[in-house]
């Protein structure tokens, strides 16, 4: 029954997570600030990875990974990396260290986010193209502002999957 | 902390570190990889769905957003450029009939080589790309390859970069890594369209390498000039909208408005072939074969 539930759980996190991709690549569904668009699978996985164990966090990160990495064009593996580290030390750390309510979901989402937008920024962007202090500022910083208004809503969304489709207590 | 290290999740999370380290040097030197066709597979006919959907409803609500009085000026600006054009298909039609009559006189046949097309919608936009690139429904499977030119019904509007089995990625004009030679059919001068993060911002192009003494003015038509066999001859690109001194050298540099709107392109069309294809890569292995021998 536990294991049951726990299918469950992750097929849901899989179909969001693939939802979650189709809306953010559609053009023209989320409007555009200061020409940018949001990725909702940052906040996705990563408030997914404070109510999952450290492995199924990974696995998670990895899959939202690999959707970003497809979406980009770019070197599949990229994101999936950075995410799949990230995804484990925040479910880590989030079950050792501290409580999880929207508080240590918004500042989980503030360092980690802005973790995987400088990493973008410096492995994807300066080292190939020109003017990267424009590019930090003009596409980067309101990229990672417009994305981080996701967090509590995705970390909402995740609670109520994560409580909603735990195996019930004898 | 020392247990952290050794246990067995932690070792999951290594072997995790290494096989997609070892996926990453692998698509960036095979470029497209099972994997990435296989997302394709998988995220497009939904994504083909949910962004004709969309396409749909801000249609519609675009619409329903003019005014009375709007939709009537609309249509007299219609009307009066519908006047103008009619006028100018009179002109057409008389030349096009001299010239026939000219070709026949002298026996000239008419080559038409034609491009090979392939329609193809826009469905993706990824947020990370900052240079405006999108996904198309068409792949490997349609005929689509690497470094096809995208064109629609105004222009062209970028290149393959990436082809999968049912998906493809297109660079747009907008983007660093597109170099395109192009010219002003006009004042027979050669350039090639450039662009970079700052005037990708404003949604325009740069016409780069002309000459200090150029002759191209504002207004004028820039096409494909068709060298290096990477795109087809005479594509419509945009307007020249100023020319500047570049910040570097002597020369000048055009900026260019494109005809089409490359942010917001829907609908698009993947040139699968074309006249002169690849003559460029041709002439460069002949001359990278001969350059190296003596020809006595």
């Amino acid at each position: 029954m536990r294991d049951f539930h726990r299918i469950i759980r992750y097929l849901a996190y899989t179909l969001e997570l693939l939802v979650l991709f189709m809306l953010q690549e559609i053009p023209g569904l989320l409007p555009q600030i200061f020409g940018v668009r949001p990725v909702l699978l940052l906040p996705a996985v990563l408030t997914i990875a404070l109510f999952e164990e450290d492995l199924p966090a990974m696995a998670f990160g990895i899959v939202g990974g690999l959707f970003c990495d497809f979406g980009l064009s770019g070197v599949l593996g990229f994101h999936a990396l950075f995410l799949a580290v990230l995804c484990y030390l925040v479910s880590h750390i989030s079950r050792t260290f501290f409580q999880i309510n929207l508080l240590t979901a918004l500042v989980t989402g503030f360092w980690t986010i802005a973790l995987v937008v400088l990493a973008q920024w410096f492995f994807l962007y300066y080292f190939s193209y020109s003017y990267p202090g424009y590019a930090f500022t003009h596409h980067y910083l309101p990229k990672y502002c417009y994305t981080m208004l996701f967090v509590p809503l995705l970390y909402l969304l995740n609670r109520a999957l994560s409580q909603a489709l735990q195996p019930p207590e004898r | 902390m020392k247990d952290f290290f050794k246990t067995s999740s932690f070792r999951v999370l290594l072997i995790a570190v290494v096989v997609l380290l070892g996926l990453i040097i692998y698509t960036a030197t095979a470029g497209g990889s099972f994997l990435a066709s296989l997302l394709g597979f998988v995220s497009s006919p939904m994504q083909s769905i949910a962004t004709d959907v969309t396409g749909n409803v801000t249609e519609f609500l675009d619409l329903d957003g003019y005014s009375k009085d709007e939709l009537k000026e609309l249509v007299s600006v219609l009307q009066e450029e519908k006047a103008q054009l009619e006028d100018q298909l009179v002109d057409y039609e008389t030349l096009k009939q001299e010239n026939d009559q000219l070709k026949t006189q002298l026996g000239l046949e008419e080559e038409e080589p034609e491009n090979q097309l392939r329609a193809a919608s826009v469905i993706g936009r990824d947020p990370n790309d900052v240079f405006y690139g999108f996904s198309i429904d068409q792949g490997t499977l349609s005929g689509v390859t690497q470094g096809a030119p995208v064109i629609t019904d105004k222009g062209l509007v970028g290149v393959v970069t990436q082809a999968y089995a049912t998906t493809s990625k297109v660079a747009c004009l907008l983007s660093e890594d597109v170099k395109v030679a192009a010219w002003s059919p006009k004042r027979q001068e050669s350039g090639v369209i450039t662009s970079d993060i700052a005037t990708a911002g404003t949604g325009l192009l740069r016409l780069s390498y002309l000459s200090g003494s150029t002759q191209v003015q504002e207004g004028d038509i820039i096409t494909t000039s068709g060298e290096g066999g990477s795109y087809p001859q005479g594509l419509k690109i945009g307007t020249v909208q100023s020319v500047e001194k570049s910040e570097n050298d002597i020369s000048q540099y055009a900026v260019i408005r494109p005809f089409e709107d490359l942010t917001t392109v829907k609908e698009v069309f993947v040139i699968t072939d074309f006249p002169g294809k690849g003559e460029g890569e041709a002439q460069l292995d002949q001359d990278a074969q001969t350059g190296g021998e003596d020809p006595e």
